[in-house]
């Protein structure tokens, strides 16, 4: 099983890349579950969901436990949410967060300017989408192509199909910008 | 002996309902019973009934009825319109049950222009629990509660509530108030209820009729001493007639 | 393929193919989204919504389509339910079937947000003032949820009584994939009021109130024996005995898992009805079992109640003990519940009961 928590303040998208997340992952038929931090838990200054996907097993409990993958596009973020990552775990950081010195070392960190990049592409909007796609490849859980495709179905439904192609390039972009570093997918 | 007329009772009216002696209730119900039978809408009325003396009125009747809670009559009136647009609901409630503790289901179900119809018997006081203060006891009023006579610099003043409906809810149908003293005020009332129910039948939206009741027995007064006091001291501060009529453009 | 949906809305769409067609409420976190969806869909299926100007009118206003024989639903959560526990009262006095959900948060008074466990009690034992019961339903998954929206409504229909649907905060918000039931064909109760007094009722004052409360205990009686619902894994050879429900429910079969396959002899029972609570379930439990063990989302200890007194009552012979495992709220991690199984084995634990 994995668990990824996405944590940012309200109006970065980390709720929106957990239901990308999500979705990619029901396309491909697991077991899957999104919560999401609601009500008087947003007004901490930081919005956050936890995603559950298992190909074998019914998802027991689909609260936070122990991500494998933590997202923190802000500071807030991460200093909430890093100690409850598992050990050997990741933790994916955007352009504005400083990992300190003294941050624990059995984590793996990787930055990726998200909003820099996006921003390049000309869709500013679009940091989310690079982080999602720098997830897929971190994870190594899914093709590029059937997580691109899981994410263009999702906007589809919501009837934003034209943001498809600028969606993909910035998915690309954070694809790219990462290595694998799982060692064994839980789906292939 | 002369020879009494004996008047017919309404069909669905099956039994006396105990009401006190001198009481209006009964005079109201059956103008209730006149109006739907001489709109043929015997076999299409449900009442829900408020809590008070007016649920007596379930008590005697041959008809879809449905005790509320207190004071819900105007939220259970909207949910059983809402499913049965076609039928007639028609809330009968005291004016402790309507004004006191029911004021925002009573408001706001005028406020939403629900398509019913109110009726709400006003004798100034709660008359089943032993006559204490209400919303439309009268400023000086001895009550239970009010020991010295109301003092409304404390206690607010007597509300006026089919005069709010008419005045501050546009899209109200009808809003009259009358009363039970003389035969010709009994004969003005049944056409302000028929009005009402009428409203209703043709869609026109909400209509409340409120009714001036006495309640001797709360009041210490004899029965007809109590018709004397609405005369002479309610109906100069409750006027009886239409505030709004079938048709009318707001004012 | 199975459809991510968040839980709120599923079930609000579950409870329009139950045949609820007529929705009253008021907004309160976390089952506000379960009206904003009807707000927009009873339209759509002939049904009728109504933003209520309080949770008191919501129910009154249910009261008024369940009346009329319609399928009705209303929805809250804790203080929201306060409110409506005169309505659900007086439905169950008049007869008069609905269905009511409840998405838990925890706390007294306003309380908090946090998905949880806390008004168990009040559910189970009636509520409002009387001498009523209400059958309560608690799924463990949006799935389950969906699934038993039909089932709901069948229910306080074949009794005539209140369906509270018991769910959580999380249960509420969640997303999982679902497969949505098909529409069951809607109609009209046989007492529905119509207008034409098809449906003979005495008169309020007339009524017999000692006859109908010992009819009522009968009619108890006969769901207590007919309608328990739970789920049941290793408890015929456990040493120890979980019992939880909702998503704490789910979580504890994850742990009993685990344990089973670290060797541990351990069960569970999750309840689907919390009333009336499973006590079949407890006659199949190892009779030389150690304990049972209650997951609860509160702080003070509810399930272990019923959890005690029916261990109790079923193997009267030994004093099985009960232990609670509050976590006030939010659902514990399942290494939590399997650490504090390990601190009752190792006897550190107090047992409640």
């Amino acid at each position: 099983m994995r668990e990824i928590v996405f944590a940012g303040s309200g109006g970065q998208g980390v709720l929106t890349v957990g239901l990308i997340i999500s979705d990619i992952a029901a396309t491909e038929g697991l077991n899957v579950t999104w919560v999401p931090s609601y009500g008087s838990a947003m007004r901490g200054g930081t919005a956050n969901c936890t995603v559950k996907y298992c190909a074998e097993n019914y998802i027991y409990n689909p609260s936070q436990e122990q991500p494998d993958l933590l997202l923190a596009m802000n500071e807030p973020s991460l200093h909430m949410f890093l100690p409850m990552v598992a050990p050997g775990g990741t933790v994916l950081v955007g352009d504005t967060v400083t990992i300190p010195a003294d941050a624990r070392q059995d984590v793996t960190y990787v930055h990726v300017n998200c909003t820099e990049i996006a921003t390049s592409l000309g869709n500013p909007k679009g940091a989310n989408v690079v982080m999602t796609g720098a997830i897929v490849k971190l994870m190594g859980d899914f093709s590029r192509e059937a997580a691109i495709a899981a994410m263009n179905h999702m906007f589809e439904k919501k009837g934003k199909a034209k943001f498809n192609e600028s969606n993909a390039k910035a998915f690309d972009a954070g694809y790219n910008a990462v290595e694998c570093l799982s060692d064994a997918s839980c789906v292939r | 002996m002369a020879a009494t007329r004996e008047r017919k009772v309404p069909a669905l009216v099956d039994k006396p309902m105990d009401f006190c002696p001198g009481c209006g209730h009964g005079i109201v119900s059956r103008l209730i019973m006149e109006a739907l039978e001489e709109l043929d809408q015997l076999n299409n009325i449900i009442f829900p009934i408020g809590v008070g003396c007016s649920s007596n009125l379930g008590a005697g009747l041959e008809c879809d009825r449905l005790h509320c809670c207190h004071g819900r009559a105007g939220a259970v009136a909207t949910g059983m319109k809402r499913v049965s647009p076609d039928t007639l609901v028609v809330s009968y409630q005291g004016d402790g049950d309507a004004y006191n503790i029911g004021i925002a289901e009573t408001f706001n179900a005028a406020y939403r222009n629900e398509n019913i119809t109110v009726i709400v018997i006003n004798n100034t006081n709660f008359g089943m629990t032993g006559g204490q203060m209400s919303l439309t006891t009268m400023e000086g009023q001895k009550t239970s509660t009010s020991v010295h006579g109301r003092d409304c610099s404390v206690t607010g003043y007597p509300i006026r509530f089919p005069e709010i409906v008419a005045r501050e809810f546009p899209g109200a149908a009808y809003a009259a108030r009358g009363t039970v003293t003389t035969p010709a005020n009994i004969n003005k009332l049944k056409g302000y209820i028929k009005n009402a129910l009428q409203a209703q039948l043709n869609h026109e939206g909400y209509s409340i009729v409120e009714v001036l009741s006495p309640c001797p027995i709360n009041w210490g007064l004899s029965p007809v001493k109590a018709m004397e006091r609405i005369e002479q001291e309610l109906i100069p501060y409750y006027p009886i007639g239409e505030f709004k009529k079938r048709g009318e453009e707001q004012k | 393929m199975a459809e991510m949906m968040k839980g709120n809305e599923a079930i609000a769409e579950a409870a329009v193919r139950a045949g609820a067609r007529f929705y009253a409420g008021y907004p309160i976190t976390p089952s506000s989204e379960i009206m904003e969806y009807l707000s927009w869909r009873m339209e759509e299926v002939g049904g009728s919504f109504v933003q209520a100007e309080s949770e008191l009118a919501g129910i009154n206003m249910v009261i008024g389509a369940s009346a009329c024989g319609v399928r009705a639903l209303t929805a809250s959560s804790g203080p929201g339910i306060s409110l409506k526990q005169e309505g659900i009262s007086t439905l169950c006095d008049e007869g008069l079937p609905a269905v009511v959900i409840t998405q838990v948060r925890y706390g007294n008074g306003l309380g908090t947000l946090f998905t949880a466990q806390c008004d168990y009690n009040r559910e189970t034992r009636g509520g409002g003032q009387g001498d009523y019961r209400c059958i309560v339903l608690c799924p463990s998954s949006v799935q389950e949820f969906v699934d038993l929206m039909a089932p709901a409504y069948e229910l306080s229909e074949k009794y005539r009584i209140v369906v509270i649907m018991m769910g959580e905060g999380t249960l509420g918000q969640m997303m999982e994939p679902v497969t949505l039931p098909d529409f069951v064909e809607t109609k009209r109760t046989p007492w529905a009021l119509t207008g034409k007094y098809d449906y003979k009722k005495i008169g309020i004052f007339e009524r017999d109130s000692r006859k109908e409360a010992v009819e009522l205990r009968e009619k108890y009686d006969a769901i207590k024996e007919n309608e328990q619902r739970w789920f049941d894994e290793g408890i015929e050879d456990a040493d120890y005995v979980f019992v939880a429900y909702g998503v704490p429910g789910r979580a504890t079969l994850g742990a009993i898992r685990e344990l089973r396959a670290e060797g541990e002899k351990v069960g569970l029972i999750r309840p689907i009805t919390a009333w009336p609570f499973p006590e079949k379930a407890f006659a199949k439990i190892n009779p030389a079992c150690k304990g049972v063990i209650t997951v609860e989302e509160n702080a003070t200890g509810q399930l272990v109640d019923d959890a005690a007194l029916f261990i109790k009552k079923t193997h009267k012979d030994r004093n099985i003990p009960a232990y609670a495992l509050t976590y006030v709220y939010n659902t514990p991690p399942i290494r939590s519940i399997k650490a504090d199984y390990f601190r009752i084995k190792n006897g550190e634990v107090k047992e409640v009961y």
